[in-house]
């Protein structure tokens, strides 16, 4: 576990001082005040828009930070060179997936609380709150769900170049979130052959939606019942623990070489 | 006592553009404790594939190759070793001090241990005033004495140098010279390949020639190579078809 959390501490370092993070921060404050200096709808409705367009974004940015964070891991340890010293000390592959994954997960987690902080501040300035309870749901789906999203761009990044994994893990996470959805109804009506590939892409493809509250938050809702939470933070975890898996599957009998091979 | 080095019939083969190629075939080595060993080929001869496998980065395809008695496929057999290699690569948004308290928490040192060691290796490579700066601000030499420092951490029994002195200007020659000295004085095992023999006539008691993937000499320097001739001329006339 040592070695585990001292990778993780060495992706903290880089993202603290490559300054991803403020970037990201700026961003959600100039987007937020973009939004607070609108005033569309009248005064009765503004808090709510901001609250709409703020998850919106605070979705996005995570999102992006996620997928930047942990595709590189690994690629950059190889292209730097870093990873011979690394594998040259008692350091397990699966040891060194799981604590590029942890720390990706873990400032990207980090983030994703910054974020939502600055968005209560920005929704509070208009006047609006958000219930509580709702919003500790809220953020703990959406950390498990930026979790399955690391360990996804973790294991695309075993198999593919950088650049290749950036791309699909992009194209995955986002057709997974908007049209899985969808394939239920576009069942109705079809069959055979087709009626199968949807049945495994529904499946197959992680469900992004059901970490979700964001419809909850922005009209008050109230909470999602806790053994509902309970429940997709179980598929959370199972399905992290697949990826990660089949990234230890695919990295642990890798060729690793330097230079000339011979 | 267990050798640091215990390589058996070591057969690596892999698929390349133009077929399968035999980088190792049936190599047999075994280095003794506190000896300095140097590891000698032309390019191409498979020293750089011996301690690829030796440390991990690929897997034999056949043979065994053991550190202290123990399977190079467990992660553990690389507890007592420290490795640097030719080229000084780092984490650039580390400072020093950070760098070397990664790796010692990496061998699982206690934290008084790591501090302890890493000051002394910060001395000892007269890195000390830059301990605390970013290695994205050190020069090669200052990035090639960190590396060092760091494949020493946990003061290892077995030293693996890759090529350790190649694009080293004579200053870091003369460290690198010193550190194995020093190594073999406190009678830990180093093992370096390289293909800068007169460095190697200077610092190894044995060493052994690869050619083709096949150890083609091994043994002593002073047995070795015949009275009135250099290592260099032993070594093209062994290399020699």
């Amino acid at each position: 576990m040592n070695q585990i959390l001292t990778l993780a501490g060495v992706v903290w370092l880089e993202m603290i001082r490559r300054k991803d993070l403020y970037v990201l921060l700026i961003l959600m404050t100039t987007l937020l005040a973009g939004l607070l200096s609108f005033d569309i709808f009248g005064l009765a409705g503004v808090a709510g828009y901001v609250k709409d367009m703020g998850l919106l974004s605070v979705w996005l940015l995570a999102w992006i930070l996620a997928i930047n964070t942990s595709v590189r891991q690994l690629p950059q340890e190889e292209q730097r060179g870093t990873l011979f010293p690394l594998l040259a000390k008692p350091v397990s592959r699966l040891t060194l997936i799981l604590g590029k994954w942890l720390g990706a997960w873990s400032i990207t987690g980090f983030a994703l609380a910054c974020l939502y902080l600055t968005l209560c501040l920005g929704v509070s300035l208009k006047g609006g709150r958000f219930d509580v309870m709702t919003l500790l749901q809220a953020v703990v789906l959406h950390a498990a769900a930026l979790g399955l999203v690391c360990a996804l761009g973790i294991t695309l990044s075993t198999r593919m170049n950088r650049d290749a994994a950036t791309v699909t893990t992009y194209v995955v996470t986002a057709a997974a979130f908007i049209l899985l959805p969808r394939i239920p109804s576009m069942l109705v009506g079809v069959g055979g052959m087709m009626n199968t590939a949807l049945y495994t892409l529904y499946y197959l493809f992680p469900h992004f939606e059901l970490f979700d509250l964001r419809r909850r938050l922005v009209h008050d809702w109230g909470c999602a019942p806790w053994s509902t939470v309970t429940g997709i933070l179980v598929y959370a975890v199972l399905l992290t623990m697949a990826l990660l898996s089949l990234a230890w599957l695919g990295y642990r009998k890798r060729r690793f070489s330097r230079g000339d091979i011979l | 006592m267990i050798a640091p080095i215990d390589i058996q019939d070591l057969t690596v083969s892999f698929p390349g553009r133009t077929g399968i190629v035999q980088a190792l075939q049936n190599l047999t080595l075994t280095v003794a404790p506190g000896t300095v060993y140097g590891f000698l080929g032309p390019n191409g001869a498979g020293k750089t594939t011996t301690l690829q496998v030796l440390l991990g980065f690929q897997e034999a395809t056949s043979g065994t190759a053991r550190l202290f008695g123990c399977p190079i496929t467990h992660s553990i057999a690389r507890e007592k070793i420290g490795y640097m290699s030719e080229n000084p690569d780092t984490y650039p948004f580390l400072t020093g001090r950070e760098l070397l308290t990664m790796a010692g928490r990496l061998f699982n040192l206690p934290s008084s241990v790591i501090q302890k060691r890493s000051t002394q290796l910060l001395e000892e490579t007269g890195l000390s005033e830059a301990a605390n700066q970013r290695i994205a601000l050190y020069s090669r030499g200052m990035r090639q004495r960190i590396c060092m420092a760091q494949a020493l951490i946990n003061d290892p029994e077995l030293l693996i140098l890759d090529e350790p002195t190649g694009g080293l200007d004579p200053l870091g020659r003369r460290d690198i010279r010193a550190l194995i000295a020093r190594r073999k004085a406190a009678g830990k095992t180093v093992f370096f390949s390289s293909h800068e023999l007169s460095e190697v006539e200077l610092a190894c008691d044995r060493i052994a020639i690869l050619s083709k993937g096949r150890l083609i000499a091994e043994g002593p320097v002073s047995t070795l190579v015949p009275p009135g001739e250099s290592l260099e001329r032993f070594f093209i006339k062994a290399v020699t078809p």
